[in-house]
């Protein structure tokens, strides 16, 4: 072929080269690149028998691409690697060429190129028409490798910036929720996600991972055995409130199968297990500090309903002083005090005492305030008043739940007391030539037991410039830092000392010496107590 | 191992409606590019999302998959009914900036 023909003739191809070029571009896939090669190929060679073949690996077999036909043994070696050309020219053989070219990403494209429709050989145009396309198939995978490259780079880094994005999202997520079934749900969504993780568990046992509690797999329906006896899984645990939570997640998905985790991998499990951990504490945390919320607004309740019977004055008694107070401590204490008039110059001075405090302790005083209120009308014996209130309370309270109790009948004109002691301190009568008596007459603290045993009571006559004191063993009792007690002697001797002042005066001055002693200590029991002075 | 993947779908000429329930994993994202590939000359798809909570990057990458399929053929996909989170997912991967997003699939095939 003369030059000047050859030059003009690629000159007038060229255009078509370059949209090869672009079509090859536009591949989606290495297949679909292969096919649209195979057009050129044969669009350009005037043959039918042109066929492609890949190889992925120097040592891996060569796979024939878009042809059904089938190939020998004899064909396949002559896409021989150990060529020192890409290509080699035959003529009158089956094959017009052989091309072994090896691509950028380490694989091989092998063609094998028949005679043409019109029985002629490969001439010269058809031999650098050849060259030419096996650079522009050349150059068009570079470019789709670089693409597929770029591609991955972009869906890796994204993935990355996912990743951080879940991961902060799981902690926020995970502490809007209380319910631990959703908090484990949704952990094991957000790790399976994090990590690629085929399934994943959450497994709740005892401290000692003797009695398994709870499991709870993702996807729902496979069991935890399955998961568990995965060759390729990972796991992270944890001890919470006496109990021991392991997360497990197994299968790390790819493209084409399933591998074992990684570093990156086994931290974010671990990420996630802290946010688990943390929801859960957050959570414990916030209960106790509403049950905490709910106990003081119960003690609140009960600090009022209490503060509601604790008389706000006492009746004023015809020839006598009368006073007294309460003190609560810091919890709703169970201490009380009354006196009630009943008419007719009686009037009944009530000092008790119960067990424990808090609301059960409000709401026995409630009781007993109730039911003073109801018996003391019918003008009872002390002894029959006593029995029908300890089985009254008997009944009323728990068991380790009962009510000191005192109470003194005085009938004002004559000075008579009547005085029964249920289990309370007994009351101090100061005679005014400095006598002091101690009147314990009575029995069990009420409510204790009902066995019907009896109680009894005392009647003492009350003098001009005689002293009655009541007390509950907040006072006595009262500690100072070194949790020593204030005493019954000193108390005792207080009210010696200090009898002859205002009634008034002397519960004032009683309430500042017990906490001068007691300093800083924190005061552990009600202060309770009344005095009675006949002038 | 089983995945808890389950799909229907429906075609509408050359709509393909896809519903899938459960974790679009690898195995899910096959499923999804085996359905489309069943059925010649779609050239778009919506893809009903609703009862699926979890993808993985996986799952992902097979849904890109879809949208080059249907990109070859001047095709689009459509996602429908998508969950806050897969919705945020899909948006960080850019599958929007190649696939769209409609509430329901009444106004996706609109």
């Amino acid at each position: 072929m003369e030059k000047n023909s050859l030059v003009e003739k690629l000159t007038l191809q060229s255009e078509s080269f370059q949209e090869g070029f672009e079509i090859l571009c536009k591949s989606f896939s290495f297949e679909e690149m292969t096919k649209n090669f195979l057009h050129l190929l044969r669009g350009n060679f005037i043959s039918t028998r042109i066929h492609l073949f890949h190889k992925a690996t120097k040592d891996s077999d060569w796979n024939s691409i878009q042809s059904q036909e089938k190939f020998s043994d004899a064909d396949f070696s002559l896409l021989s690697l150990n060529s020192p050309t890409p290509i080699k020219y035959f003529n009158g053989e089956k094959y017009n060429a052989v091309v072994v070219l090896p691509l950028s990403d380490s694989s091989y494209l092998g063609i094998l190129i028949g005679g043409k429709l019109d029985g002629s050989e490969l001439n010269d145009f058809d031999k650098i028409t050849l060259q030419i396309l096996l650079q522009v198939f050349d150059s068009a995978h570079k470019s789709f490798i670089n693409q597929k490259n770029e591609k991955k780079l972009i869906f890796e880094l994204n993935e990355k910036v996912l990743q951080l994005n879940n991961l902060i999202d799981t902690g926020i997520e995970l502490s809007k929720y209380e319910n631990q079934t959703i908090i484990f749900e949704l952990a094991l969504g957000r790790i399976v996600i994090l990590t690629n993780a085929s399934s994943a568990l959450i497994s709740i046992s005892d401290n000692k991972n003797v009695s398994l509690e709870k499991q709870i797999t993702f996807p729902q329906n496979i069991s935890p055995e399955n998961i568990l006896s995965s060759p390729h899984k990972t796991e992270s645990s944890f001890d919470f409130n006496n109990k021991s939570y392991r997360l497990v997640i197994s299968e790390k998905e790819t493209r084409k199968g399933t591998t074992s985790f990684n570093d990156l991998d086994e931290m974010l499990l671990q990420a996630v297990s802290r946010q688990v951990r943390a929801s859960l504490e957050n959570d414990f945390l916030l209960k106790q500090s509403l049950e905490k919320e709910r106990i003081e607004k119960e003690l609140n309740l009960a600090a009022a309903i209490q503060q509601k019977i604790i008389p706000e004055k006492l009746p004023k008694i015809a020839g006598y002083q009368l006073a007294g107070i309460n003190i609560p401590s810091r919890e709703v204490g169970g201490d009380y005090y009354d006196c009630f008039d009943l008419g007719e110059d009686k009037y009944a001075l009530i000092m008790a005492d119960v067990a424990g405090k808090g609301i059960s302790a409000a709401l026995l005083v409630s009781t007993l305030n109730a039911a003073l209120h109801a018996y003391l009308e019918f003008n009872l014996p002390l002894t029959d008043l006593a029995d029908k209130l300890n089985k009254l309370i008997y009944k009323a309270s728990p068991p380790d739940k009962y009510i000191t109790f005192s109470i003194v009948v005085l009938e004002s004109k004559s000075g008579t007391l009547d005085i029964l002691n249920a289990g309370h301190n007994p009351a101090l009568l100061l005679r005014k030539d400095g006598t002091l008596e101690q009147i314990e007459a009575g029995g069990i603290g009420l409510g204790m037991l009902d066995l019907g045993i009896p109680y009894s009571g005392q009647t003492l006559s009350m003098n001009s410039g005689d002293k009655l004191f009541l007390y509950t063993d907040g006072i006595p009792e009262a500690m100072n830092i070194n949790e020593e007690e204030y005493s019954e002697q000193r108390m005792t001797n207080f009210f010696k000392e200090n009898s002859e002042r205002p009634v008034d005066e002397f519960i004032r001055l009683l309430v500042e010496d017990v906490k001068r002693y007691a300093g800083e200590a924190e005061q552990s029991d009600d202060i309770t107590s009344m005095i009675l002075k006949k002038l | 191992m089983s995945t808890e993947f389950n799909l229907i779908s429906e075609l509408q000429d050359k709509t393909l409606i896809i519903k899938t329930e459960g974790y679009i994993n690898n195995a899910g994202g096959e499923k999804i590019v085996q359905e489309l590939e069943k059925h010649t000359g779609v050239n778009k798809l919506i893809l009903n999302l609703e009862k699926s909570k979890v993808v993985n990057s996986i799952g992902i990458s097979h849904l890109i998959e879809v949208i080059e399929k249907l990109n070859q053929v001047n095709g689009k996909l459509i996602f429908t009914n998508l969950d806050p989170t897969i919705e945020k997912t899909f948006s960080i991967m850019g599958l929007f900036q190649f696939a769209g997003k409609a509430d329901s699939i009444d106004s996706a095939l609109k």
